[in-house]
């Protein structure tokens, strides 16, 4: 009689095979026939169905229930691929990152890393790009709520202080340096428009959620640069630094300014703690 | 009636596309049911619309991914959040499914049957125990639809369902469609299942549409409720009282509307099931709309 925790194994094995249970237990047969004696001992033949074929209800369901999430959650990355390499893409997917996590809205945190080099995006480049940018809508969706910096208090801080200050992005915001205008295919497919490669173009995103609405704008690469630098817990000095590569740093500095006053505005700086 | 699990009427799932009209237009439903993994995040408008639909109705946190029969250690990071998110909310009660969904640390997220064998009986009662420990609280476990069933089951599903209740100090959550679909796929008869049943373990009901596959039926809550599963329905209310009612519609989800009205019916054959055979103690009243 087989332990619960072979049951278990013996299942999952099935479950999770990529060309489905009848297929496993055919390669399995080649070697031996062990995995078909397992299942033989372990799950009944029930007419009308035998026990493999009970076995395959849960293994179409576990894969179409993953499949229709990440349909889901990556609208514009399945309307480019189309339907057969979208379905291939999550069968590769599947094997390399089987959902580990309580969450199946988690199960497709790793497909913008799993396309890069994938043979899905040598037909359509950006697709890596719009997965990454597709994730970052969805993780600015459900991320932490913080209290945001006002400007009155900025305006209260000393200005000789303001070159150690430390600045936190609100928990939302997602930074993105993108080699495709990713944000505008998304938009098409939101209006049921058709997904079309577009041609490169670099682009750099913030993505961030004001009160519940989830929002992105373009930002030019001076304005990243200080961003991930705040990202990175640099003080005001360092993100002065950071954003004015080849232009004098006073001049940085001014244009920060009223970059600063725009990302107070957008809700994209978080208050900070008493201790910073 | 086990402490701790009040008689709330009859209420539906509270799913994505219902949040707006819930919300602007407040129906006279008695209680929510909610997926609790849709809320164990860090912020957003789910949890916005879930503390404003908390201030207005009775919930329920209904999970799906406790995994209590796994032979994998019990996800602490997990019951961490659900005990968070029932602090924060403060649930009617709190339920899951007497399952496994994973192995290895993997998971599949679907709601596999166990063996009913002594072995898993020990196994799923000690965690189910641990799991009240953590969450302070008795927990509901619901039996499942299920598709497939283990050579060395000693046990019905019925008697192991009990057996689980009573070892681990449980409730039961009686998922009505599920008693049907699985009674078809497996060839048990569904109202010697509902005989079975310990009727002081009962707290709750579930209630769904399936779909037939022609071999086996399918637990998709996507359609309205069986003529059939009504029928069973109405027997279980006579049998442990007029229990807390619950419509589950996942796919193919309908108007708020049209669900309403399956809850309404749900509520109509409950007490036509009261007043053809009254249960005595048992029998909880019926609670009144939430809202007139």
């Amino acid at each position: 009689m087989p332990t619960l925790s072979e049951t278990q194994r013996l299942l999952w094995q099935l479950i999770t095979a990529p060309e489905g249970v009848a297929a496993a237990l055919a390669a399995d047969a080649d070697r031996g026939g062990g995995l078909t004696a397992a299942l033989r001992r372990t799950v009944r033949d029930h007419p009308p169905l035998a026990a493999a074929q009970r076995v395959d209800v849960y293994a179409n369901m576990y894969f179409f229930r993953v499949l229709d999430v990440l349909k889901e959650e990556y609208a514009a990355t399945h309307a480019l691929l189309g339907e057969v390499a979208f379905h291939n893409l999550v069968t590769d997917y599947l094997l390399r990152h089987p959902p580990a996590h309580f969450s199946i809205r988690e199960a497709g945190r790793h497909l913008p890393e799993a396309l890069v080099g994938h043979g899905a995006v040598a037909a359509h480049p950006c697709a890596a790009d719009l997965a990454r940018y597709e994730r970052a809508l969805n993780d600015a969706f459900d991320a932490a709520a913080a209290p945001v910096l006002q400007p009155a208090a900025l305006a209260a801080i000393p200005q000789e202080r303001w070159p150690g200050l430390r600045f936190a992005l609100h928990p939302s915001v997602r930074l993105l340096a993108c080699g495709w205008p990713v944000d505008a295919l998304r938009a098409a497919v939101d209006r049921g428009e058709a997904a079309v490669d577009p041609p490169p173009a670099g682009i750099q995103l913030c993505v961030w959620r004001q009160d519940l609405t989830v929002f992105h704008r373009r930002l030019d690469a001076e304005e990243l640069a200080a961003l991930e630098a705040i990202e990175r817990g640099a003080s005001f000095a360092e993100v002065c630094l950071a954003a004015s590569a080849g232009t004098p740093a006073e001049n940085a500095a001014a244009r920060l300014a009223g970059a600063l006053a725009r990302w107070l505005a957008d809700g994209w700086i978080a208050e900070p703690t008493p201790s910073v | 009636m086990l402490a701790g699990f009040p008689a709330l009427g009859t209420g539906v799932g509270l799913r994505p596309p219902h949040y707006a009209h819930v919300l602007e237009t407040w129906p006279a439903i008695d209680w929510f049911e909610v997926i609790s993994e849709n809320f164990l995040v860090a912020g957003g408008r789910p949890l916005h619309v879930l503390e404003r639909v908390r201030a207005d109705y009775p919930v329920v946190l209904h999970g799906v991914s406790l995994s209590i029969g796994s032979v994998d250690p019990l996800d602490g990071d997990y019951l961490d959040r659900l005990r968070a998110l029932a602090q924060r909310i403060e649930p009617a009660w709190i339920s899951d499914h007497l399952c496994w969904t994973g192995v290895g640390g993997h998971t599949v997220h679907d709601l596999l049957p166990l063996p009913y064998t002594e072995e898993a009986l020990d196994h799923v009662s000690e965690r189910v125990r641990r799991v009240q420990d953590c969450l302070g609280r008795r927990i509901a476990l619901e039996n499942v639809s299920s598709y497939l069933a283990y050579c060395d089951s000693a046990l019905s599903e019925w008697d192991f369902l009990a057996a689980v209740a009573e070892r681990a100090d449980c409730a039961i959550l009686l998922d009505v469609n599920n008693v049907f679909v699985s009674a078809f796929n497996h060839g048990f008869d569904p109202w010697a299942y509902l005989a079975a049943v310990p009727t002081d373990r009962v707290v709750q009901f579930h209630l769904a549409g399936h779909s037939d596959h022609g071999t086996h039926l399918l637990d998709t809550h996507d359609h309205p409720v069986r003529d059939e599963v009504w029928a069973l329905y109405a027997a279980a209310v006579r049998r442990f009282g007029a229990q807390s009612t619950l419509i589950e519609w996942d796919d193919q989800i309908p108007a708020f509307d049209r669900l309403h009205a399956e809850a309404r019916h749900a509520a109509m054959v409950a007490e036509a099931a009261c007043r053809a055979d009254p249960v005595g103690d048992s029998t909880a009243p019926l609670a009144a709309h939430h809202r007139a």
